[in-house]
């Protein structure tokens, strides 16, 4: 498992060599390059100038100190590292400046561990909001600013919007996360894989499933341990209802924001029935407790053939409300051309999950670097190519299905024996990797370092963070009243981006 | 349009009836901790807890603080004969010390001033406001759910409402982080009297698994008087409408049912 079982792509032969790198071993899927931090920037941009995205950047611990950089090519996950060597500050390029995706992920680093890149400049304070300050840059005669949040009409998370606006078209928007910041990252360190995972789970509370699985994959591949076939099919199970439940509840608000009730009330039903068979399934209705480094834990208080009803029902119900919901016209009407965004835009941001997928992209980690049970499950990567608020509907529309679908060949492989469900981690060991999964959101990339078989430390590069940089550009010929649908439209979790 | 009604009407009622009568959560759902046996403790089994909600003093007595409870299950898995998962809804209090469990019992909850003693005429009409200070985002789905169908509140006279100036009820979650404080407190002094504020979830409760004081305060009641606490990680949604029937006073605390 320590060697690279496949050949990084042909571009990254000549890569190590102009930039003095060397490749190192690392888990599959994952291609480790060494360099200096000065060639850091070049590396970037010769990643980017290839067509990477952009994932994430933070500071390691694990073999020593150093910056590291995690960019998604072509089926492998692109790591930059470049050690610091303890004393004296880390200088490097600012990628920030030519690549937007990187901004916020180097604010970040910056504010909060002291790396500064070299000739970066930073706006206003990221991480640490004040709900009261409000930066006009907008001016004219009729030009105001609406802090919008941190305290939400109706019952949303905190987040703040700060929209510039003459009353009707909104000239400049600026997302504020952060106001729920929590500190997650610093409480995994001490903490043994076991339990570690049930701060995992709370730091997205609607992708718990996702969060656990992302993470027990990285302690994993660190540890090289490999979980049964089955607890993996199981872990898709989860996965899958967890997606059925956030796609309904995006597809719910955008009913409600039209109000249009009874379709509201539809989608409700629909997501409250899954939230039913999670409890049933999990005793969680969010499906927490049960993904575990190692494999799972509890299997299901249901029968396969009891899922296979409870799923068929749902299915006829959704495919009867979404003929619905596409054939009025006071729905579909404020969507189509609503918060249009270019793939050219989507690209450059380094966007993921549903809201790529709306503009074309077909950007899935279960299909870029398969995990787990898709490895055999397969999944048809559901795009569409016009951007707006529509598509990225019609993206979870399609999901659902393909969700139903996965979930129907996951239960007929678990009709088989029951194998070993949880496969024991070694004690005392040390390893570091990244683990990875779609959550409902989008990609989420997580680092995870063992050390005498302790969680040393934690990086997550959670989807709605780097989506959310992405909503300030999401207005381009839209008015005030559209914002509710484009806001809904992207689907985005404040507790996961503010960890 | 039509079709919509349609497809409404064939639904037929799949409302609760909750309170009026109880409503059975699934089998083998985790609810709440309980504590089957709390004498003779060994003090090694308060280390079983991440969010140490279990106490052992020095005589051996064994206490659960279910307002510190993320219900992870550490407890139940390692000393099986002491702790039991318990598949119950209703387990929101009036005050912080009845959420701490030990074997005899539910503790004693003080009468205070509920809303619809000092408003009788509110009864009916509630209006209700959420803050998130930093929960995981849970909370807020089950809060919302509160207005779906299968619990439709409304039908209860409780109706949500985007002005605090109209409100009578905060719906709180989260441990109250730092950049929160100041609107949580400014939310809280432009309501109106009589109010009542709703601590929702064990992150609302304590803190929950955030434990850097520097970020995160430790639960509403660090900030503000909490009148019912609502713990669990997340609180279901009977849960939390169990916790707004006691803040109005529509359920008396040991009550089950109206």
């Amino acid at each position: 498992m320590t060697s690279l079982t496949r050949r990084p792509t042909a571009l990254l032969d000549g890569l190590p060599q102009s930039l003095g790198a060397r490749i190192e071993p690392g888990p599959s899927g994952e291609v480790r390059l060494a360099l200096a931090p000065l060639a850091f920037e070049r590396a970037a941009r010769m990643l980017h100038d290839v067509g990477a995205r952009f994932v994430t950047i933070f500071l390691a611990d694990t073999p020593e100190p150093a910056l590291v950089g995690a960019f998604a090519l072509r089926g492998e996950l692109i790591v930059l590292r470049a050690p610091t060597r303890g004393a004296g500050p880390v200088s490097y390029g600012a990628l920030g400046g030519w690549w937007p995706a990187a901004r916020w992920a180097e604010q970040e680093l910056a504010e909060r561990h002291g790396v500064r890149p070299v000739q970066a400049v930073f706006g206003r304070r990221l991480t640490e909001p004040d709900a009261d300050a409000l930066d006009q840059r907008v001016h004219g005669l009729d030009a105001f600013p609406i802090p919008y949040g941190p305290v939400r009409s109706g019952v949303f998370e905190a987040i703040q919007f700060q929209i510039e606006t003459g009353g009707e078209t909104v000239a400049r928007l600026q997302t504020r996360p952060f106001f729920k910041h929590r500190g997650l990252e610093a409480r995994f360190v001490g903490l043994t894989a076991d339990r570690a995972v049930h701060v995992v789970e709370r730091v997205a509370g609607i992708a718990a499933v996702a969060y656990a699985c992302a993470f027990s994959q990285a302690v994993e591949r660190a540890l090289e341990v490999q979980p049964s076939p089955n607890a993996e099919r199981w872990r898709v199970l989860h996965a899958e209802l967890e997606r059925l439940a956030c796609h309904l509840d995006v597809i719910a608000k955008q009913a409600e924001t039209t109000a249009l009730y009874v379709g509201q009330a539809r989608f409700q039903i629909l997501k409250e029935q899954v939230m039913r068979l999670r409890a049933r399934l999990t005793g969680s209705r969010f499906g927490r407790g049960v993904i575990v480094p190692g494999g799972v834990r509890a299997v299901g208080a249901m029968s396969v053939d009891e899922l296979h009803a409870a799923l068929g029902h749902i299915e006829r119900e959704l495919r009867r409300d979404r003929r619905l919901f596409l054939g009025t016209p006071s729905m579909t009407d404020r969507l189509i051309g609503a918060g249009h965004l270019p793939r050219e835009l989507v690209e450059n941001y380094s966007a993921v999950g549903p809201v790529a997928r709306g503009s074309g992209l077909s950007t899935d980690a279960r299909h870029e670097r398969p995990y787990g049970d898709y490895r055999r499950l397969g999944l048809q990567v559901v795009t569409h190519r016009q951007g707006d608020a529509m598509a990225r509907v019609n993206v979870r529309f399609g999901e659902l299905f393909e969700s139903l679908r996965i979930l129907r060949a996951a239960l007929d492989h678990l009709r088989h024996g029951d194998g070993e469900l949880r496969s024991s981690l070694p004690a005392a060991v040390d390893g570091a990797a990244f683990g990875w999964a779609e959550a409902p959101q989008g990609e989420l990339v997580v680092w995870v370092e063992i050390r005498d078989g302790l969680v040393h430390r934690v990086h997550l590069a959670s989807p709605s963070l780097r989506n959310w940089a992405l909503f300030d550009r999401a207005f381009p010929k839209d008015v005030l009243t559209d914002f509710a649908f484009i806001e809904h439209s992207f689907g985005l979790t404040p507790a996961g981006a503010d960890r | 349009m039509l079709g919509w009604i349609a497809r409404g009407l064939r639904q037929g009622r799949i409302t609760t009836r909750y309170p009026r009568s109880e409503e059975r959560p699934p089998r083998g759902y985790r609810g709440c901790v309980e504590v089957l046996d709390a004498s003779g403790a060994p003090r090694a089994l308060a280390e079983l807890c991440p969010t140490a909600a279990i106490t052992v003093d020095s005589h051996g007595q064994l206490a659960l603080d279910r307002g510190r409870c993320i219900l992870c299950g550490e407890c139940v898995r390692a000393a099986p004969d002491r702790f039991r998962f318990e598949s119950r809804y209703q387990t929101a209090a009036r005050t912080r010390s009845a959420l701490v469990v030990a074997d005899d019992g539910l503790a004693d909850e003080p009468d205070r001033d509920t809303l619809a003693k000092l408003a009788p005429a509110l009864r009916r009409s509630i209006h209700v406001r959420h803050i998130d200070c930093g929960s995981d985002g849970s909370e807020e789905w089950e809060i919302q759910a509160l207005w779906n169908p299968y619990y439709d509140i409304q039908r209860l006279g409780f109706f949500l409402t985007a002005a605090p100036r109209h409100a009578d009820v905060l719906l709180v979650t989260g441990g109250v982080t730092t950049a929160m404080r100041g609107p949580l407190e400014r939310t809280w002094q432009v309501m109106p009297k009589p109010k009542a504020l709703v601590a929702v979830g064990t992150d609302a409760c304590s803190g929950g698994l955030a434990s850097d004081r520097r970020l995160v305060a430790g639960g509403v009641d660090q900030v503000l008087p909490v009148d019912v606490y609502v713990p669990g990680s997340p609180p279901a949604p009977i849960a939390i409408m169990h916790g707004l029937l006691l803040a109005v006073g529509l359920l008396a605390p040991g009550e089950l049912v109206a």
